[in-house]
């Protein structure tokens, strides 16, 4: 082999990662940065909704300050619903994830995680409209309810928040499952017995050993719930009431009913600013090794 | 079979949120927002030939192997793409907007949008004139008094397709004493009305219940209207704002009575349900077929037109869809074939009783007034 041909080559070599990142990079740039650009330059413009003259841009910043005026309560609403989702969302995830990983015989554990799958073979929209049906006034659930008197007589399920936060839990649950499953799966049991052979109790076992190296499947599921939770609209539409819209509501209805494109933009804007400064708190408080996991827990 | 609203256009509204950024992207770099309107063009007629493509609400014709579309193509040798693709006045106009601007209508040749979103998009420069001319079936068949139009008076750019009043549907078993939008607040029924989501049937009959007449009220009397709904949302009066989906409220028994469409019947699966024209104010839209700037084949949506106002064809879309049809002669011809529609007063009003009927108008005051009151309604539905 020539020194040229070498030389090609290792060029070649330290080319790949290139190469293969290329794919994401692309598709991040052309369907990410360079709408969310516009979407800048959008919210900075002013003008009248519906007339010849359109938006023209004009650094109007008040749009973000008027985006933001009297919707307080709507903003803490939906951190509210969306929190509430995940949390609920976590206390189901892994004591399951849990089950199947280590409990369940291991012949179990493909149908176990297909049926945790087995709702995405039907669209969202569907799945959220069937739970109207289910939450309905005169449904044998709230019927049963009203019996144990957990509601009021007079009371109902569907358009509340309860119902909402419910259909946020059902809809997010098994991108909360999985990843909790993967790091479960992968945890070393003769580590949990080796916990056990040094006077740990199963607790103890549990809280020193199995949960710090599921960690990382269980802030990956938290995000994977909460940031699409919070800006969800579909569950607050159709299983909430007048009272429990979230603020993707009001940003489908800004941008296609009002045809208020500046300010619609600039709410988008301002939520993906909140969700991003919740996400970086949050990582930071759980560390970026637990997040990504160290070495150690990869292998 | 009638599915006018909502729920096809949540999946729209998902899509053409995601698309909008990238439209923006794509058209919106200019700072201009709309069309020329001294630029308008009268859409050209003549033998029609080809293919072409038309837009409607869903379930305003009988698409199948023997409805209206098909037996238009075998008459007339074209062949017709026709696309459900109309969910929702303002979601449809923002999804076509970034094309509009750039002189396409994404293909089609005619859709059907309801009266002041036709007025509007006519205002922008989005809608062609129609020559009377190439429209004899139409002019020589059409009611006079849907012939007249408050917001097209010479009917320059459009023609109306299907009409319906807005009023109450009421579930008899359980408040057989509803008859008024008035009696939709009274705190009997607290959490068991739901009202619409579209501005311009909700709003003016409220207005209407007010004692105030939406064609002559004030941005003020609008917006104390507002003011009215939102007090009644917040003490949880209202259930929710609805599209068509009023109609599972009322087959499930969730609500005892709602505001909704005329036309809607066939959606509701409860024998008690019944439609009130409300004694405190009318309601009467109608949808407009229009040709779009950039619309590829003109003189097939002159014959598609032609075609429908033929009473025989109208006669069976009035069958099929149970709307208020804007075609002389279709009542005869189904007092023979179907009775029982023939005789329905919501697809057959009287003269008397349409006549003090406000038609889905928009608020008064310029742009800027309309998106005032656009925003506080808005508010109140999605705030």
């Amino acid at each position: 082999m020539s020194e040229k041909q070498r030389s090609t080559k290792a060029l070649g070599r330290r080319l790949i990662p290139y190469g293969l990142l290329a794919p994401g990079a692309i598709w991040l740039i052309v369907f990410f940065l360079i709408p969310l650009y516009f979407m800048g330059e959008m919210s900075l413009r002013s003008g009248i909704p519906n007339t010849p003259q359109g938006f023209t841009f004009s650094w109007e910043f008040s749009n973000y300050t008027d985006a933001l005026a009297g919707r307080g309560p709507q903003i803490v609403r939906t951190f509210e619903y969306a929190g509430a989702a995940t949390i609920i969302a976590l206390l189901i995830a892994y004591p399951l994830a849990y089950a199947i990983a280590l409990k369940v015989h291991p012949r179990w554990r493909l149908p176990l995680l297909f049926a945790v799958i087995a709702p995405f073979f039907t669209t969202y929209l569907i799945r959220t409209v069937a739970w109207e049906t289910i939450l309905a006034d005169d449904s044998p659930i709230v019927s049963i309810l009203k019996s144990l008197q957990i509601i009021p007589n007079d009371g109902r399920l569907l358009a509340t928040s309860g119902a909402v936060i419910a259909g946020l839990t059902y809809n997010f649950l098994p991108f909360m499952i999985l990843p909790i499953y993967a790091s479960l799966e992968r945890v070393d049991t003769s580590l949990i017995e080796a916990g056990k052979d040094l006077y740990a109790s199963a607790r103890q076992a549990f809280l020193k050993v199995t949960l710090p190296l599921t960690m990382p499947g269980v802030i990956a599921g938290v995000l994977l719930t909460f940031i699409p939770a919070s800006g969800d609209y579909i569950n607050a539409e159709f299983l909430g009431g007048a009272n429990n819209t979230m603020i993707g509501n009001k940003i489908q209805s800004t941008y296609l009913e009002q045809s208020d494109y500046p300010k619609a933009a600039a709410l988008s804007f301002l939520m993906m600013a909140v969700v991003l400064t919740i996400v970086f708190i949050y990582i930071r408080a759980a560390g970026t090794e637990a997040f990504v996991g160290s070495e150690e827990e990869a292998r | 079979m009638i599915s006018k609203r909502r729920f096809g256009a949540l999946v729209a509204a998902g899509a053409a949120l995601a698309a909008a950024t990238v439209v923006a992207a794509c058209g919106g770099g200019g700072g201009v927002g709309g069309a020329d309107t001294s630029g308008i063009t009268v859409a050209k007629g003549g033998p029609a030939s080809g293919s072409v493509l038309i837009s409607n609400w869903p379930g305003y014709v009988d698409p199948g192997a023997n409805g209206t579309v098909a037996q238009f193509d075998q008459q007339t040798g074209l062949k017709t793409t026709y696309k459900e693709d109309v969910n929702d006045n303002n979601t449809f106009f923002n999804k076509l907007k970034p094309e509009l601007d750039q002189g396409s209508s994404g293909g089609r040749s005619l859709f059907v949008v309801t009266d002041w979103m036709a007025k509007r998009m006519y205002e922008l420069g989005y809608l062609q004139q129609i020559n009377h001319a190439d429209l004899p079936t139409v002019f020589q068949n059409i009611l006079p008094q849907f012939e007249k139009s408050t917001e097209d008076p010479g009917r320059k750019y459009s023609i109306p397709w299907q009409g319906g009043q807005t009023g109450i549907w009421v579930d008899t078993s359980k408040a057989p004493e509803i008859h008024s939008v008035a009696d939709l607040f009274n705190p009997k029924y607290k959490g068991k009305v739901t009202m619409l989501t579209e501005m311009t049937d909700t709003v003016p009959l409220v207005l209407q219940s007010m004692g105030k007449d939406p064609d002559t009220a004030t941005k003020d009397d609008w917006l104390a209207a507002i003011d009215k709904l939102k007090a009644a949302r917040d003490s949880g009066q209202i259930r929710q704002f609805t599209g068509n989906d009023y109609t599972e409220d009322l087959t499930s028994g969730n609500i005892v009575a709602a505001l909704g469409w005329s036309g809607d019947g066939s959606l509701i699966g409860n024998p008690n349900a019944e439609w009130r024209r409300p004694t405190d104010g009318c309601d009467l839209f109608f949808d407009q077929a229009v040709i779009p700037v950039g619309a590829p084949n003109t003189p097939a949506a002159y014959a598609f037109l032609n075609f429908v106002y033929t009473p025989a064809n109208a006669a069976k879309i009035t069958d099929y869809v149970q709307y208020v049809t804007p075609v002389n002669g279709v009542r005869p011809i189904l007092q023979k074939e179907d009775p029982k529609v023939a005789n329905d007063p919501k697809i057959f009003p009287t003269e008397q009783e349409i006549a003090p009927c406000s038609a889905d108008p928009l608020p008064a005051g310029g742009p800027q007034d309309v998106a005032d009151v656009e925003a506080a309604f808005q508010e109140v539905v999605s705030g």
